[in-house]
């Protein structure tokens, strides 16, 4: 998921839609992220460019509506509601996540696994 | 004699003027360059026509003083058979240049940190002509530099000297100055910390500026126009001569000048592959032709057959007919002329006018005599004399007459390829000072403040006054900006409005800026992709939409400048953003008395409060030259903790050594 500065980046990503949960006066998604371009991309333990300066998810909490929705630790979070993540500041990100008028986040996130996926269902014959 | 002199002279003086008038011209290029790459190039064609000039001054000077040495009489001691051969001329070409680099491992594996550019390109250089190459970037991803293109010589002659020089620059992001006008970029320079002012006060050629073009006087003394913009230094050069040629790849040792702490340096491998052809044209061009008749020895002495011959390369072409050179039929046979061949003119045979040739080859063990003879006597010593000429050439020449090498023309030039566009703030700010930008947004800030006062007796926070609140390095320039405005404005601050005029004239150039940020609010309307660099600030809201019909024009600029700015905040020179022009410390010494008032509201308190924070900071910064904005903003004044809180957070935040996590 590395990224060449100047040309589009493209990457298979998974569609995951989370309910955010009042917890008094608060809306909580239930996940942790680490990342941005104002962070140290080599103390990223997710990412696999450790020059990756994208938001990574580094904890689900279980049960949480994060958990709920499928969302995986170590996914790399492109967009929020259609917001880039992929160039944002640690504190952007969060903030885009946290709106207090949203109740509901779509993101798009991807991982390793899919593009795997993606790969083998290419090489394998399929059945039509 | 003396016409061909002066036709010559007047030749090179005609050169010299051309090379002059092609510098002026990328003096004023580089002058007026605004993208790094454009700058680069404008250097080295200056660099290449400086050379030239250089070099047409010394080939006038060195005929000026031939001239004068014939001029004296000779004695006659000194006139000896002089032999009058002189070689032929040929072609030279070389390619394929390629310059290994010597990266330490760690530097070109792990990859990590700053990428140390540097432009380089090669002069080469041979008797009267002087070519560059193309340029090219080298960052320690690069473990060769490679010049692709064949660079060809025409009129060489065997004792040739071929310099190649090795140039280069660096290019380091800072450094540019291209675009930036005088008084903007010595601002910077001063703001910046002093160790990195230092370097970029260093970099920054203050010459006069305009090239002194001489013309028409006396052209030996004419001076290097010194410019502003980027300079090439000699970094290695080598001479190639007959003894390099080959057919194949060679490799040449380079000798390097400059060391490690020079700017422009690059680890080298210390040498240099590449191909060294030459073609000398008697190996390509027909030396000699004309009709001949030709009697093989052992054969009838009788059987003379009458056959168009051509002198080229290492053969001697015989063909039925004249027009069969032309039309590439083969000819009826070869004789071969090479270095084994032995040619003597016969003794004078009774029964002919003319002396006959004999032309003798080893083949194979076999000595196989052909026996030449022409019309005339004149025919043959014309031949004889091509003959000799031919051997000089080749006894010249040495090892390029066993074979024809292949030279390749130069192929029509590719369009260099467009490199990512990658820079700073810095290349990319084109402040037009004929734009009367300060109008339009001292208006657009009025009505912002009407409708912050509307707001604020609403009690809801306007969206971008979190800029103060939390996005405190990022908008510390703006801070300065908007925090007296703001006070003199709404009707919650103690300020009068006297202040925002005066302030805001003494930073055009910041107004700028804080335009930039208000624009920049309500342009991340749709999400485009990571390599426009769109910023998005919190919370666009209909509160900016009024922006929306701000000139267009100020857009494009906006966003790379905002998006830079932050980029170049996350490198860890954001402090130093900040105060991109200074305005003088009085001005902001004064919104720090206001910080002992008892604020009206909680957020006026931010608002003064991070106005005097981005002060401090700012001089830290300018003290220090530390890249950590929170450094000293403890000083100065006492805060009420929630203040103290969101500052010791967003310390947290902004240390790049971390890597956060947050809950959302």
């Amino acid at each position: 998921m590395s990224f060449v500065p100047g040309q589009p980046v493209t990457a298979v990503v998974e569609r995951i839609e989370i309910q955010k949960l009042s917890q008094g006066p608060n809306l909580v998604l239930g996940f942790c992220i680490g990342g941005g371009i104002d962070q140290d991309p080599g103390q990223n333990p997710f990412s696999d460019d450790k020059a990756d300066k994208g938001i990574y998810v580094t904890r689900v909490s279980p049960g949480g509506p994060a958990d709920v929705a499928g969302l995986k630790i170590g996914d790399k979070i492109m967009q929020v509601n259609g917001w880039d993540m992929t160039v944002v500041t640690h504190d952007q990100a969060r903030k885009k996540l946290t709106k207090k008028n949203e109740h509901v986040v779509r993101l798009l996130v991807t991982r390793k696994t899919l593009e795997e996926a993606v790969k083998q269902s290419m090489s394998r014959p399929g059945p039509s | 004699m003396n016409d061909s002199r002066h036709l010559r002279d007047s030749d090179i003086q005609k050169k010299i003027d051309h090379e002059i008038r092609m510098r002026d011209g990328a003096c004023k290029l580089l002058a007026a360059c605004s993208q790094r790459d454009q700058a680069l190039e404008a250097a080295k064609s200056l660099q290449t026509c400086s050379t030239r000039i250089m070099a047409y001054m010394s080939e006038l000077q060195r005929m000026k003083e031939a001239q004068v040495m014939q001029n004296i009489p000779r004695r006659s001691s000194d006139v000896g058979p002089m032999d009058d051969r002189l070689p032929c001329k040929g072609k030279v070409a070389i390619s394929d240049l390629r310059i290994p680099l010597m990266w330490k491992d760690t530097e070109y594996f792990k990859n990590k940190g700053e990428l140390h550019r540097c432009a380089v390109f090669c002069l080469l250089h041979l008797g009267g002509e002087i070519f560059d190459t193309d340029m090219v970037i080298v960052d320690r991803t690069l473990t060769d530099i490679c010049f692709d293109n064949p660079i060809i010589f025409s009129d060489a002659g065997p004792g040739f000297q071929l310099h190649v020089e090795l140039y280069s620059c660096c290019f380091e992001e800072d450094y540019s100055t291209g675009s930036t006008p005088r008084k903007l970029a010595s601002k910077l320079s001063s703001s910046l910390g002093r160790s990195a002012g230092k370097k970029l006060r260093a970099a920054m050629e203050t010459g006069p500026g305009s090239p002194v073009s001489n013309g028409g006087a006396s052209p030996l003394l004419l001076p290097v126009p010194s410019v502003q913009g980027p300079k090439y230094h000699l970094l290695a050069h080598t001479t190639l001569s007959l003894s390099h040629v080959q057919d194949s790849f060679r490799t040449h040792d380079l000798t390097i000048s400059g060391n490690e702490e020079c700017s422009y340096w690059l680890p080298l491998y210390g040498s240099m592959c590449c191909r060294l052809a030459a073609q000398p044209n008697c190996m390509t061009q027909r030396m000699m032709s004309g009709w001949l008749k030709v009697r093989q020895c052992g054969g009838d002495p009788q059987s003379w057959s009458k056959v168009f011959a051509v002198l080229q390369g290492t053969s001697l072409f015989c063909y039925h007919r004249q027009e069969d050179v032309e039309t590439n039929i083969e000819p009826v046979f070869t004789i071969g002329i090479n270095k084994e061949t032995r040619i003597r003119a016969s003794e004078k045979d009774p029964h002919s006018k003319a002396q006959n040739i004999c032309i003798s080859n080893q083949y194979g063990g076999e000595e196989v005599t052909h026996t030449l003879t022409t019309e005339s006597r004149e025919d043959t010593h014309r031949w004889m004399e091509a003959f000799w000429q031919h051997f000089y050439d080749m006894s010249q020449w040495r090892q390029c007459c066993d074979d024809v090498m292949k030279i390749e023309l130069p192929s029509p030039r590719k369009p260099a390829p467009i490199t990512p566009k990658q820079g700073s703030l810095y290349h990319e700010m084109v402040i037009e000072s004929s734009d009367d930008l300060s109008s339009t947004v001292s208006d657009i800030l009025a009505q912002r403040m009407q409708e912050l006062e509307l707001r604020s007796q609403l009690g809801t926070s306007p969206t971008w006054m979190s800029l103060f609140e939390e996005n405190l390095p990022k908008s510390g320039a703006f801070t300065r900006q908007y925090s007296p405005r703001l006070s003199g404005l709404s009707p919650s601050s103690p300020r009068g409005r006297p202040r925002s005029p005066l302030s805001y004239q003494r930073c055009p150039q910041l107004g700028l800026l804080s335009s930039d940020a208000s624009l920049t609010s309500d342009s991340d309307s749709h999400c485009s992709s990571p390599c426009s660099h769109r910023y998005g600030w919190p919370e666009p809201s209909s509160n900016l939409s009024l922006l929306s019909s701000s000139p267009s024009r100020l857009r494009p600029r906006t966003l790379s400048l905002d998006a830079k700015l932050s980029t170049l905040r996350g490198k860890g020179y954001g402090s130093t953003l900040q105060c991109p022009c200074q305005p003088p410390p009085s001005s902001l010494l004064a919104p720090l008395p206001m910080s002992s008032r008892p604020p009206r509201s909680p957020r006026g308190a931010q608002t003064t409060l991070s106005c005097s924070s981005s002060t401090s900071s700012n001089s830290s910064s300018n003290s220090e030259g530390n890249h950590s904005p929170e450094s000293s903003e403890g000083v100065a004044f006492s805060r009420p903790s929630p203040v103290r809180r969101s500052l010791r957070n967003l310390r947290a935040r902004l240390d790049p050594r971390n890597w956060l996590q947050s809950h959302v």
